[in-house]
Protein backbone atom coordinates (compact mmCIF):
# COMPACT_ATOMS: atom_id res chain seq x y z
CA UNK A 1 0.00 0.00 0.00
CA UNK A 2 1.84 3.37 -0.92
CA UNK A 3 1.38 6.20 0.84
CA UNK A 4 -2.06 8.80 -0.43
CA UNK A 5 -3.75 6.10 -1.73
CA UNK A 6 -7.23 5.60 -0.78
CA UNK A 7 -6.73 2.50 0.76
CA UNK A 8 -4.11 3.71 3.26
CA UNK A 9 -4.28 1.87 6.74
CA UNK A 10 -6.01 5.39 8.44
CA UNK A 11 -8.57 5.69 5.63
CA UNK A 12 -9.69 1.97 6.14
CA UNK A 13 -9.75 2.30 10.06
CA UNK A 14 -11.87 5.33 9.19
CA UNK A 15 -14.29 3.74 6.85
CA UNK A 16 -14.09 0.82 9.35
CA UNK A 17 -15.05 3.15 12.71
CA UNK A 18 -18.35 3.48 10.95
CA UNK A 19 -19.28 -0.14 10.50
CA UNK A 20 -20.69 -0.87 13.71
CA UNK A 21 -23.26 1.88 13.22
CA UNK A 22 -24.82 -0.24 10.41
CA UNK A 23 -26.89 -1.74 12.23
CA UNK A 24 -28.72 0.52 14.47
CA UNK A 25 -29.31 2.87 11.17
CA UNK A 26 -30.96 0.48 8.95
CA UNK A 27 -32.81 -0.88 11.97
CA UNK A 28 -34.40 2.79 11.84
CA UNK A 29 -34.67 3.40 8.42
CA UNK A 30 -36.48 0.02 7.67
CA UNK A 31 -38.78 0.17 11.30
CA UNK A 32 -38.85 3.87 11.67
CA UNK A 33 -38.50 5.98 8.66
CA UNK A 34 -39.89 3.41 6.27
CA UNK A 35 -43.37 2.95 8.66
CA UNK A 36 -43.26 7.08 8.68
CA UNK A 37 -42.91 7.21 5.03
CA UNK A 38 -45.98 4.93 4.56
CA UNK A 39 -47.98 7.43 7.07
CA UNK A 40 -47.32 10.03 4.54
CA UNK A 41 -48.24 8.19 1.69
CA UNK A 42 -51.56 6.94 3.37
CA UNK A 43 -52.15 10.67 4.31
CA UNK A 44 -52.17 11.69 0.81
CA UNK A 45 -54.43 8.64 -0.32
CA UNK A 46 -57.95 9.06 -1.57
CA UNK A 47 -60.03 8.30 1.79
CA UNK A 48 -62.89 6.12 0.62
CA UNK A 49 -64.89 7.01 3.39
CA UNK A 50 -65.29 10.60 2.84
CA UNK A 51 -65.00 9.81 -0.92
CA UNK A 52 -61.84 12.02 -1.72
CA UNK A 53 -60.58 10.42 -5.03
CA UNK A 54 -56.58 10.44 -6.27
CA UNK A 55 -53.54 11.79 -4.46
CA UNK A 56 -53.79 14.77 -2.78
CA UNK A 57 -53.94 16.75 0.36
CA UNK A 58 -57.50 16.34 0.92
CA UNK A 59 -57.62 14.75 4.04
CA UNK A 60 -55.54 17.79 5.70
CA UNK A 61 -58.09 20.10 4.12
CA UNK A 62 -60.68 17.72 5.63
CA UNK A 63 -58.98 18.42 8.56
CA UNK A 64 -58.54 21.98 8.10
CA UNK A 65 -62.16 22.53 7.08
CA UNK A 66 -63.78 22.22 9.93
CA UNK A 67 -64.07 24.17 13.32
CA UNK A 68 -64.14 20.39 15.55
CA UNK A 69 -60.84 19.84 14.20
CA UNK A 70 -59.50 23.02 14.40
CA UNK A 71 -60.46 23.23 18.04
CA UNK A 72 -58.61 19.89 18.57
CA UNK A 73 -55.29 21.27 16.91
CA UNK A 74 -55.80 24.69 19.45
CA UNK A 75 -56.24 22.65 22.32
CA UNK A 76 -53.61 20.48 21.91
CA UNK A 77 -50.95 23.26 22.00
CA UNK A 78 -52.97 25.29 24.55
CA UNK A 79 -52.19 22.80 27.04
CA UNK A 80 -48.98 21.57 26.03
CA UNK A 81 -48.40 25.24 26.56
CA UNK A 82 -49.59 26.06 29.62
CA UNK A 83 -48.37 22.37 31.46
CA UNK A 84 -45.08 23.56 30.26
CA UNK A 85 -45.05 26.91 31.93
CA UNK A 86 -46.60 25.08 35.20
CA UNK A 87 -43.86 22.27 34.74
CA UNK A 88 -41.02 25.09 35.23
CA UNK A 89 -42.78 27.08 37.46
CA UNK A 90 -43.11 24.47 39.87
CA UNK A 91 -39.84 22.11 38.92
CA UNK A 92 -37.55 24.78 38.61
CA UNK A 93 -37.45 26.20 42.34
CA UNK A 94 -38.16 22.33 43.30
CA UNK A 95 -34.40 21.48 41.76
CA UNK A 96 -33.03 24.41 43.20
CA UNK A 97 -33.76 23.26 46.53
CA UNK A 98 -32.67 19.62 45.77
CA UNK A 99 -29.43 20.60 44.20
CA UNK A 100 -28.83 22.35 48.17
CA UNK A 101 -30.00 19.40 50.04
CA UNK A 102 -27.11 17.03 51.43
CA UNK A 103 -25.64 14.26 49.02
CA UNK A 104 -27.41 11.57 50.72
CA UNK A 105 -30.93 13.03 50.89
CA UNK A 106 -30.62 14.53 47.39
CA UNK A 107 -29.70 10.97 46.11
CA UNK A 108 -32.71 9.15 47.45
CA UNK A 109 -34.92 12.21 46.77
CA UNK A 110 -34.04 12.13 42.74
CA UNK A 111 -34.15 8.46 42.52
CA UNK A 112 -38.01 8.94 44.12
CA UNK A 113 -38.75 10.94 40.96
CA UNK A 114 -37.67 8.16 38.38
CA UNK A 115 -40.36 5.83 39.93
CA UNK A 116 -43.06 7.69 38.10
CA UNK A 117 -41.08 7.52 35.07
CA UNK A 118 -40.40 4.07 35.15
CA UNK A 119 -43.81 3.32 35.73
CA UNK A 120 -45.32 4.94 32.91
CA UNK A 121 -48.29 7.08 32.98
CA UNK A 122 -51.09 4.33 32.10
CA UNK A 123 -50.77 2.81 36.19
CA UNK A 124 -50.77 6.62 36.84
CA UNK A 125 -53.29 7.70 35.94
CA UNK A 126 -55.10 5.51 37.30
CA UNK A 127 -54.42 7.15 40.85
CA UNK A 128 -55.98 10.73 38.77
CA UNK A 129 -59.09 9.34 38.08
CA UNK A 130 -59.77 8.34 41.66
CA UNK A 131 -58.14 11.37 43.09
CA UNK A 132 -60.54 13.65 41.07
CA UNK A 133 -63.47 12.01 40.88
CA UNK A 134 -65.95 13.91 42.87
CA UNK A 135 -66.32 10.68 44.94
CA UNK A 136 -62.66 10.78 45.48
CA UNK A 137 -60.84 11.00 49.16
CA UNK A 138 -59.21 14.19 47.96
CA UNK A 139 -63.04 16.29 46.90
CA UNK A 140 -65.24 13.84 48.40
CA UNK A 141 -64.24 14.83 52.31
CA UNK A 142 -64.41 18.44 51.09
CA UNK A 143 -68.01 18.61 49.73
CA UNK A 144 -69.40 16.38 52.46
CA UNK A 145 -68.18 19.43 54.64
CA UNK A 146 -69.38 21.55 52.50
CA UNK A 147 -66.19 23.64 51.85
CA UNK A 148 -66.77 22.56 47.98
CA UNK A 149 -69.06 22.34 45.61
CA UNK A 150 -68.70 19.38 43.18
CA UNK A 151 -66.19 20.05 40.48
CA UNK A 152 -66.61 17.26 37.63
CA UNK A 153 -63.39 17.73 36.93
CA UNK A 154 -62.89 14.59 34.89
CA UNK A 155 -63.43 15.72 31.18
CA UNK A 156 -62.46 18.50 31.57
CA UNK A 157 -59.25 20.11 29.92
CA UNK A 158 -58.15 21.21 34.20
CA UNK A 159 -57.73 17.49 34.26
CA UNK A 160 -55.58 16.62 30.93
CA UNK A 161 -53.11 19.72 32.50
CA UNK A 162 -52.80 18.22 35.98
CA UNK A 163 -52.35 14.60 34.59
CA UNK A 164 -49.57 16.08 31.94
CA UNK A 165 -48.02 18.58 34.59
CA UNK A 166 -47.54 15.45 36.84
CA UNK A 167 -46.25 13.57 34.09
CA UNK A 168 -43.71 16.19 32.85
CA UNK A 169 -42.70 17.49 36.43
CA UNK A 170 -40.28 15.21 37.09
CA UNK A 171 -38.17 15.10 33.95
CA UNK A 172 -38.46 18.50 33.93
CA UNK A 173 -36.93 18.39 37.92
CA UNK A 174 -34.41 16.26 36.61
CA UNK A 175 -33.42 18.12 33.52
CA UNK A 176 -33.26 21.57 35.95
CA UNK A 177 -31.47 19.71 39.06
CA UNK A 178 -28.70 18.36 36.56
CA UNK A 179 -27.86 21.86 35.00
CA UNK A 180 -28.19 23.40 38.65
CA UNK A 181 -25.58 20.54 39.92
CA UNK A 182 -23.27 21.68 36.79
CA UNK A 183 -22.76 25.15 38.45
CA UNK A 184 -19.21 24.96 40.97
CA UNK A 185 -20.09 25.71 44.92
CA UNK A 186 -17.32 27.97 44.78
CA UNK A 187 -19.01 30.53 42.13
CA UNK A 188 -22.09 30.61 45.00
CA UNK A 189 -19.30 31.31 47.80
CA UNK A 190 -17.58 34.30 46.05
CA UNK A 191 -21.31 35.75 44.87
CA UNK A 192 -21.82 35.93 48.53
CA UNK A 193 -18.64 37.04 49.64
CA UNK A 194 -19.10 40.11 47.82
CA UNK A 195 -22.34 40.85 49.51
CA UNK A 196 -24.75 39.73 47.09
CA UNK A 197 -27.99 38.38 48.74
CA UNK A 198 -29.53 34.87 48.15
CA UNK A 199 -32.37 36.73 45.75
CA UNK A 200 -29.00 38.14 43.69
CA UNK A 201 -27.52 34.80 43.64
CA UNK A 202 -30.37 33.60 42.38
CA UNK A 203 -30.89 36.08 39.95
CA UNK A 204 -27.50 37.28 38.91
CA UNK A 205 -25.55 34.55 39.23
CA UNK A 206 -27.46 30.70 38.93
CA UNK A 207 -30.12 31.45 36.58
CA UNK A 208 -28.07 32.55 33.93
CA UNK A 209 -26.22 30.09 34.22
CA UNK A 210 -29.05 27.37 34.58
CA UNK A 211 -30.53 28.53 30.96
CA UNK A 212 -29.17 25.52 28.65
CA UNK A 213 -30.87 23.28 31.21
CA UNK A 214 -34.08 25.63 31.61
CA UNK A 215 -34.49 25.47 27.75
CA UNK A 216 -33.75 21.30 27.29
CA UNK A 217 -36.26 21.34 30.27
CA UNK A 218 -38.85 23.60 28.25
CA UNK A 219 -38.41 20.92 24.81
CA UNK A 220 -39.36 18.03 26.72
CA UNK A 221 -41.61 19.87 28.90
CA UNK A 222 -43.70 20.68 25.54
CA UNK A 223 -43.00 17.73 23.46
CA UNK A 224 -44.24 15.22 25.86
CA UNK A 225 -47.01 17.01 26.77
CA UNK A 226 -48.10 17.86 23.06
CA UNK A 227 -47.29 13.77 22.09
CA UNK A 228 -48.89 12.52 25.49
CA UNK A 229 -51.76 9.95 24.79
CA UNK A 230 -52.70 8.20 28.27
CA UNK A 231 -53.63 11.61 30.21
CA UNK A 232 -56.10 13.58 27.21
CA UNK A 233 -58.01 9.84 26.71
CA UNK A 234 -58.86 8.98 30.35
CA UNK A 235 -58.80 12.33 31.76
CA UNK A 236 -60.46 14.21 29.22
CA UNK A 237 -62.16 11.99 27.47
CA UNK A 238 -64.21 12.47 23.71
CA UNK A 239 -65.14 15.40 24.59
CA UNK A 240 -61.86 16.94 24.94
CA UNK A 241 -59.85 15.75 21.92
CA UNK A 242 -56.16 16.55 21.29
CA UNK A 243 -54.51 15.13 17.90
CA UNK A 244 -53.06 12.22 19.96
CA UNK A 245 -56.51 11.17 21.15
CA UNK A 246 -57.79 12.14 17.77
CA UNK A 247 -55.27 9.63 16.03
CA UNK A 248 -56.88 7.38 18.42
CA UNK A 249 -60.18 7.96 17.22
CA UNK A 250 -59.90 7.65 13.91
CA UNK A 251 -58.54 4.12 14.00
CA UNK A 252 -60.08 2.33 16.99
CA UNK A 253 -63.58 3.98 16.74
CA UNK A 254 -64.22 5.24 12.87
CA UNK A 255 -62.08 3.20 11.45
CA UNK A 256 -60.24 5.63 9.08
CA UNK A 257 -56.85 5.02 8.38
CA UNK A 258 -56.21 7.82 5.64
CA UNK A 259 -58.10 10.53 8.47
CA UNK A 260 -55.49 8.83 11.42
CA UNK A 261 -52.31 9.53 9.25
CA UNK A 262 -52.93 12.99 8.20
CA UNK A 263 -53.85 14.04 12.22
CA UNK A 264 -50.80 11.86 12.87
CA UNK A 265 -48.53 14.02 10.27
CA UNK A 266 -49.87 17.29 11.33
CA UNK A 267 -48.84 16.55 15.01
CA UNK A 268 -45.28 15.73 13.76
CA UNK A 269 -45.02 19.01 11.63
CA UNK A 270 -46.35 21.17 14.01
CA UNK A 271 -43.94 20.40 17.19
CA UNK A 272 -41.12 20.11 14.57
CA UNK A 273 -41.79 23.68 13.50
CA UNK A 274 -42.59 24.76 16.84
CA UNK A 275 -39.49 23.12 18.49
CA UNK A 276 -37.42 24.50 15.47
CA UNK A 277 -38.82 28.01 15.91
CA UNK A 278 -38.22 28.31 19.98
CA UNK A 279 -34.67 26.97 19.49
CA UNK A 280 -33.97 29.77 16.98
CA UNK A 281 -35.57 31.89 19.19
CA UNK A 282 -33.85 31.41 21.85
CA UNK A 283 -30.51 31.27 20.66
CA UNK A 284 -30.47 34.36 19.13
CA UNK A 285 -31.83 35.78 21.94
CA UNK A 286 -29.24 34.15 23.72
CA UNK A 287 -26.63 35.56 21.41
CA UNK A 288 -28.08 38.79 21.79
CA UNK B 1 -35.05 35.01 58.19
CA UNK B 2 -32.48 32.12 57.04
CA UNK B 3 -35.21 30.04 58.89
CA UNK B 4 -38.36 30.79 58.03
CA UNK B 5 -36.50 30.28 53.95
CA UNK B 6 -35.62 27.44 54.62
CA UNK B 7 -39.03 25.67 56.10
CA UNK B 8 -40.73 27.04 53.46
CA UNK B 9 -38.36 25.34 51.06
CA UNK B 10 -39.05 22.45 52.63
CA UNK B 11 -43.15 22.85 52.90
CA UNK B 12 -42.83 23.55 49.14
CA UNK B 13 -40.21 20.04 48.62
CA UNK B 14 -43.09 18.37 50.43
CA UNK B 15 -45.56 19.49 48.56
CA UNK B 16 -44.13 18.84 45.16
CA UNK B 17 -43.75 15.30 46.38
CA UNK B 18 -47.08 14.63 47.34
CA UNK B 19 -48.24 15.59 43.94
CA UNK B 20 -45.64 13.46 42.35
CA UNK B 21 -46.37 10.36 44.87
CA UNK B 22 -50.07 10.85 45.03
CA UNK B 23 -51.33 9.32 42.63
CA UNK B 24 -49.28 5.83 43.55
CA UNK B 25 -49.79 6.17 47.19
CA UNK B 26 -54.21 6.31 46.17
CA UNK B 27 -53.51 3.17 44.13
CA UNK B 28 -51.88 1.22 46.32
CA UNK B 29 -53.50 2.17 49.22
CA UNK B 30 -56.91 1.37 47.29
CA UNK B 31 -55.79 -2.00 45.77
CA UNK B 32 -55.59 -3.71 49.79
CA UNK B 33 -59.05 -1.68 50.69
CA UNK B 34 -61.67 -4.40 51.05
CA UNK B 35 -64.50 -2.05 50.32
CA UNK B 36 -66.38 -3.91 47.20
CA UNK B 37 -67.65 0.25 45.54
CA UNK B 38 -64.94 2.55 44.14
CA UNK B 39 -63.20 4.61 44.81
CA UNK B 40 -64.91 4.44 48.50
CA UNK B 41 -62.83 5.72 52.03
CA UNK B 42 -60.70 2.56 53.41
CA UNK B 43 -63.04 -0.23 55.40
CA UNK B 44 -60.53 -3.07 56.07
CA UNK B 45 -57.14 -4.57 54.73
CA UNK B 46 -57.43 -7.54 52.19
CA UNK B 47 -55.40 -9.24 49.85
CA UNK B 48 -58.04 -10.44 47.58
CA UNK B 49 -58.49 -8.47 44.91
CA UNK B 50 -54.52 -9.46 44.48
CA UNK B 51 -55.81 -13.15 44.53
CA UNK B 52 -58.64 -12.34 41.58
CA UNK B 53 -55.76 -10.74 40.07
CA UNK B 54 -53.84 -14.04 40.16
CA UNK B 55 -57.01 -16.01 39.06
CA UNK B 56 -58.07 -13.61 36.09
CA UNK B 57 -56.72 -15.57 33.11
CA UNK B 58 -56.92 -12.19 31.02
CA UNK B 59 -54.50 -10.85 33.46
CA UNK B 60 -51.87 -13.48 33.57
CA UNK B 61 -51.81 -14.41 29.73
CA UNK B 62 -51.08 -10.64 29.01
CA UNK B 63 -48.43 -10.69 31.54
CA UNK B 64 -46.75 -13.52 29.39
CA UNK B 65 -47.27 -11.24 26.39
CA UNK B 66 -45.70 -8.54 27.45
CA UNK B 67 -42.70 -10.27 29.28
CA UNK B 68 -42.18 -11.91 25.81
CA UNK B 69 -42.27 -8.56 23.78
CA UNK B 70 -40.34 -6.81 26.53
CA UNK B 71 -37.81 -9.40 26.59
CA UNK B 72 -37.44 -9.76 22.63
CA UNK B 73 -37.12 -5.98 22.17
CA UNK B 74 -35.16 -5.32 25.17
CA UNK B 75 -32.33 -7.80 23.46
CA UNK B 76 -32.63 -6.08 19.97
CA UNK B 77 -32.42 -3.07 21.29
CA UNK B 78 -29.55 -3.20 23.74
CA UNK B 79 -27.84 -5.49 21.24
CA UNK B 80 -28.01 -2.55 18.51
CA UNK B 81 -27.04 -0.04 21.06
CA UNK B 82 -23.70 -1.91 21.98
CA UNK B 83 -22.57 -1.31 18.79
CA UNK B 84 -23.88 1.93 17.90
CA UNK B 85 -22.47 3.06 21.50
CA UNK B 86 -19.17 1.80 20.56
CA UNK B 87 -19.12 3.22 17.03
CA UNK B 88 -20.50 6.80 18.43
CA UNK B 89 -17.41 6.54 21.81
CA UNK B 90 -14.62 4.69 20.63
CA UNK B 91 -13.66 7.17 17.70
CA UNK B 92 -13.86 10.58 16.90
CA UNK B 93 -16.05 10.33 14.05
CA UNK B 94 -16.91 12.67 11.61
CA UNK B 95 -20.90 13.00 11.47
CA UNK B 96 -21.20 12.12 14.99
CA UNK B 97 -23.87 14.73 16.20
CA UNK B 98 -26.25 13.95 13.22
CA UNK B 99 -25.39 10.04 13.41
CA UNK B 100 -26.46 10.25 17.19
CA UNK B 101 -29.50 12.68 16.61
CA UNK B 102 -30.68 10.21 14.37
CA UNK B 103 -30.56 7.10 16.99
CA UNK B 104 -32.10 9.36 19.15
CA UNK B 105 -34.44 10.04 16.60
CA UNK B 106 -37.36 7.84 18.07
CA UNK B 107 -37.91 9.97 21.46
CA UNK B 108 -38.69 12.79 18.72
CA UNK B 109 -41.69 11.10 16.98
CA UNK B 110 -44.87 10.86 19.49
CA UNK B 111 -45.35 7.14 20.62
CA UNK B 112 -48.73 5.92 19.25
CA UNK B 113 -47.39 7.70 16.10
CA UNK B 114 -44.66 5.34 16.02
CA UNK B 115 -47.27 2.73 16.21
CA UNK B 116 -49.65 4.14 13.89
CA UNK B 117 -46.49 4.46 11.22
CA UNK B 118 -45.46 0.86 11.92
CA UNK B 119 -49.50 -0.50 11.47
CA UNK B 120 -49.45 1.98 8.31
CA UNK B 121 -46.43 0.08 6.65
CA UNK B 122 -47.74 -3.36 7.82
CA UNK B 123 -51.04 -2.62 5.57
CA UNK B 124 -49.58 -1.26 2.89
CA UNK B 125 -47.41 -4.40 2.38
CA UNK B 126 -50.13 -6.60 2.81
CA UNK B 127 -49.02 -8.05 6.23
CA UNK B 128 -50.89 -8.90 9.13
CA UNK B 129 -50.27 -7.76 12.57
CA UNK B 130 -48.23 -10.16 14.51
CA UNK B 131 -45.67 -10.45 17.81
CA UNK B 132 -43.05 -9.87 15.47
CA UNK B 133 -43.96 -6.23 14.20
CA UNK B 134 -44.74 -5.43 18.15
CA UNK B 135 -41.31 -7.08 19.58
CA UNK B 136 -40.06 -4.42 16.63
CA UNK B 137 -41.73 -1.76 17.40
CA UNK B 138 -40.97 -1.71 20.51
CA UNK B 139 -37.30 -1.98 19.78
CA UNK B 140 -37.62 0.84 18.11
CA UNK B 141 -39.29 3.26 20.72
CA UNK B 142 -36.59 1.73 23.63
CA UNK B 143 -33.62 1.86 21.54
CA UNK B 144 -32.72 5.48 21.99
CA UNK B 145 -33.05 4.90 25.96
CA UNK B 146 -30.74 1.98 25.72
CA UNK B 147 -28.43 3.30 23.39
CA UNK B 148 -28.18 6.67 26.44
CA UNK B 149 -27.28 4.27 29.13
CA UNK B 150 -24.71 1.78 26.88
CA UNK B 151 -22.79 4.52 25.59
CA UNK B 152 -22.75 6.60 29.15
CA UNK B 153 -20.79 3.43 30.55
CA UNK B 154 -18.55 3.20 27.46
CA UNK B 155 -18.00 6.86 27.87
CA UNK B 156 -15.92 6.22 31.34
CA UNK B 157 -14.46 3.32 30.09
CA UNK B 158 -10.82 3.50 29.77
CA UNK B 159 -9.78 2.11 26.19
CA UNK B 160 -6.52 1.83 26.75
CA UNK B 161 -7.67 -1.23 28.40
CA UNK B 162 -8.36 -2.53 24.46
CA UNK B 163 -4.92 -1.66 22.88
CA UNK B 164 -3.42 -3.49 25.69
CA UNK B 165 -5.12 -6.86 24.58
CA UNK B 166 -4.55 -5.63 21.13
CA UNK B 167 -0.82 -5.74 21.75
CA UNK B 168 -1.19 -8.68 23.28
CA UNK B 169 -2.46 -10.24 20.08
CA UNK B 170 -6.40 -10.69 20.58
CA UNK B 171 -8.46 -9.36 17.73
CA UNK B 172 -10.97 -6.71 17.69
CA UNK B 173 -13.89 -9.10 18.27
CA UNK B 174 -12.35 -10.84 20.85
CA UNK B 175 -11.36 -7.71 22.86
CA UNK B 176 -14.66 -6.44 22.35
CA UNK B 177 -16.28 -9.45 24.13
CA UNK B 178 -13.55 -10.78 26.58
CA UNK B 179 -12.52 -6.78 27.66
CA UNK B 180 -14.84 -4.08 26.68
CA UNK B 181 -18.21 -5.81 27.08
CA UNK B 182 -16.99 -7.11 30.64
CA UNK B 183 -16.48 -3.92 32.04
CA UNK B 184 -19.17 -2.52 30.94
CA UNK B 185 -21.41 -5.02 32.39
CA UNK B 186 -23.53 -2.89 34.99
CA UNK B 187 -24.29 -0.22 32.12
CA UNK B 188 -25.35 -2.74 29.53
CA UNK B 189 -27.58 -4.88 32.36
CA UNK B 190 -28.93 -1.34 33.38
CA UNK B 191 -29.55 -0.49 29.99
CA UNK B 192 -31.37 -3.72 29.27
CA UNK B 193 -33.28 -3.70 32.54
CA UNK B 194 -34.25 0.16 31.71
CA UNK B 195 -35.44 -0.71 28.02
CA UNK B 196 -37.40 -4.07 29.71
CA UNK B 197 -39.75 -1.91 32.10
CA UNK B 198 -40.14 0.42 29.22
CA UNK B 199 -41.52 -2.02 27.22
CA UNK B 200 -43.05 -3.66 29.61
CA UNK B 201 -45.39 -0.86 30.35
CA UNK B 202 -45.84 1.04 26.98
CA UNK B 203 -49.70 0.99 25.98
CA UNK B 204 -49.22 3.97 22.89
CA UNK B 205 -46.73 2.11 20.79
CA UNK B 206 -48.69 -0.98 20.92
CA UNK B 207 -52.47 0.58 20.87
CA UNK B 208 -52.86 -0.52 17.04
CA UNK B 209 -50.52 -3.51 16.58
CA UNK B 210 -52.08 -6.42 19.28
CA UNK B 211 -54.60 -8.82 18.44
CA UNK B 212 -56.53 -10.77 20.97
CA UNK B 213 -54.20 -13.27 20.74
CA UNK B 214 -50.75 -10.64 21.07
CA UNK B 215 -52.76 -8.66 23.58
CA UNK B 216 -49.92 -6.98 26.40
CA UNK B 217 -50.75 -6.28 30.01
CA UNK B 218 -51.01 -2.60 28.92
CA UNK B 219 -53.72 -3.50 26.42
CA UNK B 220 -55.70 -5.89 28.20
CA UNK B 221 -55.46 -2.54 31.02
CA UNK B 222 -57.28 -0.41 28.75
CA UNK B 223 -59.96 -2.51 27.29
CA UNK B 224 -60.01 -2.71 31.17
CA UNK B 225 -60.57 0.37 31.67
CA UNK B 226 -62.78 1.42 29.61
CA UNK B 227 -65.77 -0.17 30.66
CA UNK B 228 -64.56 0.17 34.14
CA UNK B 229 -62.27 1.13 37.29
CA UNK B 230 -62.83 -1.33 40.13
CA UNK B 231 -60.02 -2.40 42.79
CA UNK B 232 -59.40 -5.19 40.51
CA UNK B 233 -57.32 -2.75 38.05
CA UNK B 234 -56.04 -0.95 41.11
CA UNK B 235 -54.21 -4.36 42.22
CA UNK B 236 -52.79 -4.92 38.75
CA UNK B 237 -51.81 -1.37 38.87
CA UNK B 238 -50.04 -1.07 42.43
CA UNK B 239 -48.22 -4.76 41.34
CA UNK B 240 -46.91 -2.98 38.23
CA UNK B 241 -45.90 -0.09 40.41
CA UNK B 242 -44.21 -2.04 43.42
CA UNK B 243 -42.64 -4.17 40.74
CA UNK B 244 -41.16 -1.24 39.05
CA UNK B 245 -39.68 0.58 42.16
CA UNK B 246 -38.02 -2.67 43.40
CA UNK B 247 -36.58 -2.92 40.07
CA UNK B 248 -35.60 0.70 40.16
CA UNK B 249 -34.02 0.18 43.76
CA UNK B 250 -32.05 -2.03 42.26
CA UNK B 251 -30.92 -0.44 39.45
CA UNK B 252 -29.79 2.50 41.34
CA UNK B 253 -27.99 0.36 44.32
CA UNK B 254 -26.89 -2.70 42.19
CA UNK B 255 -25.67 -0.95 38.61
CA UNK B 256 -25.46 2.85 40.23
CA UNK B 257 -27.65 3.58 37.21
CA UNK B 258 -28.12 7.43 36.45
CA UNK B 259 -30.57 8.43 34.38
CA UNK B 260 -30.05 12.04 34.30
CA UNK B 261 -27.28 14.68 35.79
Amino acid sequence: MTAGSTSSPAVVARWQAYLPLVPALLFLAVFLIAPLAATVWSSLSPNVVIKFEGHGFDNFRYLFGKAYYIETILRTLRIALIVTLIALAVGYPAAYILRDLSERIGATMIIVLTFPILTGPLVVVLGWMILLSDGGPLIHPLTQMGWLKPLRLLGTETAIVIGLVHFTLPFVILTVFSSLKQIPDDLLEAARSLGAGRLQVLARVVWPLSLPGVLSATLIAFSLAASAYISPHYLGGPTQLVLTTLVGQFILATFNSELASAAAILLLVIMAAIIFAFTRFVTRFIRG
Amino acid sequence: MKRLAGSVNSLFLVLVYLFVLGPALVIVADSFNSATSFPSPFESATLKWYRQMLAHDEFLASMQISAIVALLSALIATALAIFAAYALIRHPLRGKNALSTFLMGPLLVPQIVIGLAMLQLIGQLGLRIGLTGLVLVHAVYILPFALRLVMASLARFEFVLEEAAQSLGAGRLRTLWHVTLPMIRPGLASGFIFAFILSFVNLPVSLFLTSPQTATLPIVMFAYMESRIDPLIAAVASAILIATAVASLVLERVFRLRLFG
